[in-house]
């Protein structure tokens, strides 16, 4: 079973002059259990048109999605699911605590598991000591992660995240990846949308890129990277002991490690040099 | 909650509605005349309520009134009204409308079709006219009507006169004035009630309030029959007849008058003739 | 749904939307010296202006509160984090209702026990002819409260069809007058005597609004209040039962319909 199964999945609007938009057209997606899956995409890809079809917040044109084999047309599918929307917003007459609580009852939490979840996530993402604040007082990064911890409150197999670094300070960031990196020891799915290439790097096995409405690519990020790679930069020392630093291409490696034993060269150094995620996300989306 | 649960609800509301509606709407058609005519806040609670709409909110005490009175005309058999009429809480409607709007002409219309002959209340009728030509002073139908409460109910001709002279000024025409000559004396009564609703017949242009003139048109027009037949029998027999059956056996009376309001014709001592109903519908007096 | 009633009413308490009722519920202190305006009848003016008092401001709650509770929730975006919970969508939305519609009744309450005691001071201050009958009396501020509870269902039902709140705010309000008159307008129009004067289309289409929209005069309870004139109660059984269905329309077309709408 996968922990997010989309089939086929499309949406089209209706503009207001009757012209339609399709903004996703006919998505296929497998997320294993236990994986980190980053969502890459340029501003209005069909990132969150995908994310709000699965949360049942629009209906998806064709096609179908299920959460843990649970159709998403039933509230049953969100059970095991923490979402964070892109830009959250929540009841601003309400303090995080008493939101919280609100959530957990939402998951059919008791009040005693959740008081303790609550304290805990208020804890992991430093907002114990506003916690008592109405959200109507909070800064944009308090709320964004009032939103995490409204995700983990009810410690959930799957996570599905819209933009979650949006809105944070370095520092935030910081921490968002460490609770998702946590989150992966734990072995659950993760599946996060982002325009950041960087993040997906630090984090993800496995990635999508969708532009326009289509999937462009799906793969793992160390394939990715790999198959990235250009050459190598070689610091050889000669038997004079004079260093320098060469640039081998990929296809040369071979032959050039048989020369350096031929010449009797040591090599002290051999790095990679590789497009990153970002040439490989410019270049196919320019493509 | 499953999926269904929006439609099933929809469809129960639906069902026991389409059950609930004719009762409902039979208990609502038949709710006693108190409660139908509503309840309205008294005029000083009312005016500052209505802040600047007050034209509207006058404008919709009358059309609540001339709604109800619709009602009841058109409920009404042989003459009998199914109900009696809550003229004291009409009158009561109007004259809040009127002072939220003294311009008004639908209140003073209507005020002066039902407070005569229906409720009686002739002075208070006159008072509303009163009030009203200090605001409408353009208008000829309020002395008009104010002129014809005086010669005919209160037989104050003088005052008449001067009414319709009033009215013939404004209207421009001296019709008025000619018409109210000829009739202003005791004899000319029936004539003079004729030539005023015939008038009042031909400017209504509400259905309920046209059929109520017609009605009173045509029991005067039986009146007048009545009266004529009267001084023929006189000229003929060199006496006045006593009752209206000597003149329907005479063949003077043919055929034998009959009121719209379901009463019965007679002659009084001094040979005017009247009807039991008063020219009005059988309502209990408030 | 529990939870969402709770939201809800507390959403309210704490927009300060009671504060405010309580100041204007103030005015309740000077309804038995506004009466003693009145020249004959003291204790059925203070009634008169207790009730019209009550229900302008329940009308005001109903309006303003149905209208912008859902368009708020979308606008300021909180359907998101909320809908997005394993909560059905009809669920939500009775869970507002419910909500919106137990202020309403703790509205009343509160405002009819100040109520009576302004109008228990007419009494003692200026003995009445007729005794006043408190049963009716709590029977149209129930009732009241009733309409209004319909008055949010409708607001409801056009806020899960409008993006913005003007049709919610002003197609509640029009339903409201609307329904004021809609029997006497089909009565009038069904006569005999108006059989010339109104066409058959309008008579028609008088006729569909009838049935269409909601007919809150029964709901009506004033005049026996004032005047102590005994209510009929099979005419409030079926009055009760006619709130009951079509409130039931309401919130099933509201769910249907709030189901099929897309979070934008």
């Amino acid at each position: 079973m996968y922990a997010v199964e989309i089939r086929g999945l499309s949406k089209s609007y209706k503009t207001k002059k009757l012209r339609t938009v399709e903004a996703l057209k006919g998505l296929s997606l497998d997320i294993e259990q236990g994986e980190v899956f980053g969502f890459l995409g340029p501003n209005g890809a069909g990132k969150s048109t995908t994310i709000k079809c699965l949360m049942g917040l629009i209906r998806p044109t064709a096609g179908a999605a299920s959460i843990l084999g649970c159709d998403i047309a039933s509230p049953q599918a969100r059970r095991q699911v923490g979402y964070l929307p892109e830009n959250p917003a929540f009841y601003d007459y309400l303090s995080a605590e008493e939101y919280l609580r609100f959530v957990g009852k939402m998951f059919d939490m008791s009040p005693e598991d959740a008081a303790r979840r609550v304290q805990e996530v208020l804890n992991l993402l430093e907002l114990w000591e506003p916690r008592k604040r109405l959200i109507r007082t909070y800064s944009k990064g308090m709320v964004q992660r009032l939103g995490l911890a409204q995700v983990l409150i009810h410690d959930p197999e799957v996570y599905i995240l819209d933009e979650p670094m949006s809105g944070l300070d370095p520092l935030g960031r910081a921490l968002v990846k460490e609770i998702i990196l946590d989150l992966k020891k734990r072995r659950k799915c993760v599946f996060f949308s982002t325009h950041i290439t960087d993040d997906v790097e630090k984090v993800c096995d496995r990635v999508a890129v969708i532009n326009k409405g289509d999937l462009l690519a799906v793969d793992r990020v160390e394939n990715i990277l790999e198959r990235g790679v250009e050459g190598y930069d070689v610091t050889a020392a000669s038997a004079d002991g004079q260093v320098q630093e060469l640039f081998v291409h990929k296809e040369e490696l071979p032959s050039f490690l048989k020369q350096t034993l031929d010449q009797k060269l040591a090599i002290e150094k051999i790095e990679p040099r590789r497009k990153n995620m970002e040439a490989f996300f410019l270049e196919l989306v320019a493509r | 909650m499953t999926k269904r649960a929006p439609l099933a609800l929809l469809m129960v509301g639906l069902v026991s509605y389409s059950l609930l509606i004719s009762p409902f709407a039979s208990y609502m058609r038949n709710k006693p005349i108190a409660e139908k005519l509503g309840y309205v806040p008294s005029i000083k609670v009312l005016k500052p309520l209505s802040a600047d709409h007050k034209e509207f909110v006058g404008a919709s005490l009358v059309l609540k009134v001339t709604m109800y009175f619709g009602g009841l005309i058109g409920k009404m058999q042989n003459g009998r009204l199914s109900e009696p009429a809550d003229l004291q809480g009409m009158s009561r409607l109007l004259h809040q409308a009127v002072r939220l709007d003294p311009y008004n002409m639908d209140c003073y219309y209507f005020a002066q079709s039902f407070l005569t002959w229906d409720a009686g209340q002739i002075e208070v009728a006159n008072e509303m006219l009163k009030y009203g030509m200090q605001y409408r002073s353009w208008d000829w139908y309020l002395p008009f009507f104010a002129g014809f409460n005086h010669a005919f109910f209160l037989k104050d001709y003088p005052k008449a006169a001067e009414y319709y002279r009033k009215a013939g000024d404004l209207s421009g025409m001296d019709l008025h004035i000619k018409l109210a000559g000829r009739y202003l004396q005791e004899s000319g009564q029936t004539e003079l009630a004729i030539g005023y609703l015939k008038g009042m017949v031909r400017t209504a242009n509400n259905p309920a309030i046209r059929k109520s003139y017609q009605i009173r048109l045509q029991a005067f027009q039986e009146a007048r029959r009545i009266e004529v037949a009267r001084d023929l029998f006189a000229a003929q027999h060199g006496a006045p007849p006593a009752t209206v059956e000597q003149l329907v056996h005479a063949g003077l009376l043919d055929p034998k008058p009959s009121d719209p309001y379901g009463g019965a014709f007679y002659l009084e001592a001094t040979g005017k003739v009247s009807t039991t109903s008063k020219f009005a519908f059988a309502t209990g007096k408030k | 749904m529990t939870s969402i009633i709770q939201i809800t009413l507390k959403g309210i308490f704490r927009d300060r939307v009671f504060q405010g009722i309580m100041a204007l519920a103030v005015l309740f202190l000077f309804i038995p010296s506004a009466a003693s305006l009145s020249m004959r009848q003291v204790v059925e003016t203070s009634i008169t202006l207790s009730l019209s008092l009550i229900s302008f401001i329940l009308l005001l709650l109903s309006v303003f509160l149905g209208a912008t509770s859902l368009w708020k929730d979308m606008e300021r975006r909180y359907t998101f984090s909320v809908i997005s919970l394993p909560v059905s969508r009809s669920s939500y939305l009775l869970g507002r209702f419910f909500g919106l519609a137990l202020f309403l009744v703790i509205t009343a309450a509160v405002l009819a026990v100040a109520a009576l005691l302004a109008i228990k001071f007419a009494v003692l201050m200026y003995p009445p002819d007729r005794p006043v009958l408190w049963g009716a009396l709590v029977l149209a501020l129930l009732f009241a409260t009733l309409k209004y509870i319909l008055l949010v269902g409708v607001a409801l039902l056009l806020s899960t069809v409008s993006t913005s709140f003007f049709l919610p705010i002003f197609g509640t309000i029009c339903a409201f007058l609307a329904s004021g008159i809609t029997q006497q307008v089909y009565e009038y129009v069904h006569m005999p005597a108006s059989a010339n004067a109104v066409s058959p289309f309008l008579k028609s289409a008088a006729t569909v609004l009838y049935y269409l929209l909601p007919n809150l005069a029964g709901f009506d309870l004033n005049v026996n209040a004032i005047y102590g004139i005994q209510p009929n109660p099979n005419g409030l059984m079926i009055t009760l039962g006619y709130f009951l269905a079509y409130t039931s329309i309401l919130l099933g077309a509201a769910a249907l319909l709030f189901d099929r709408r897309e979070m934008q």
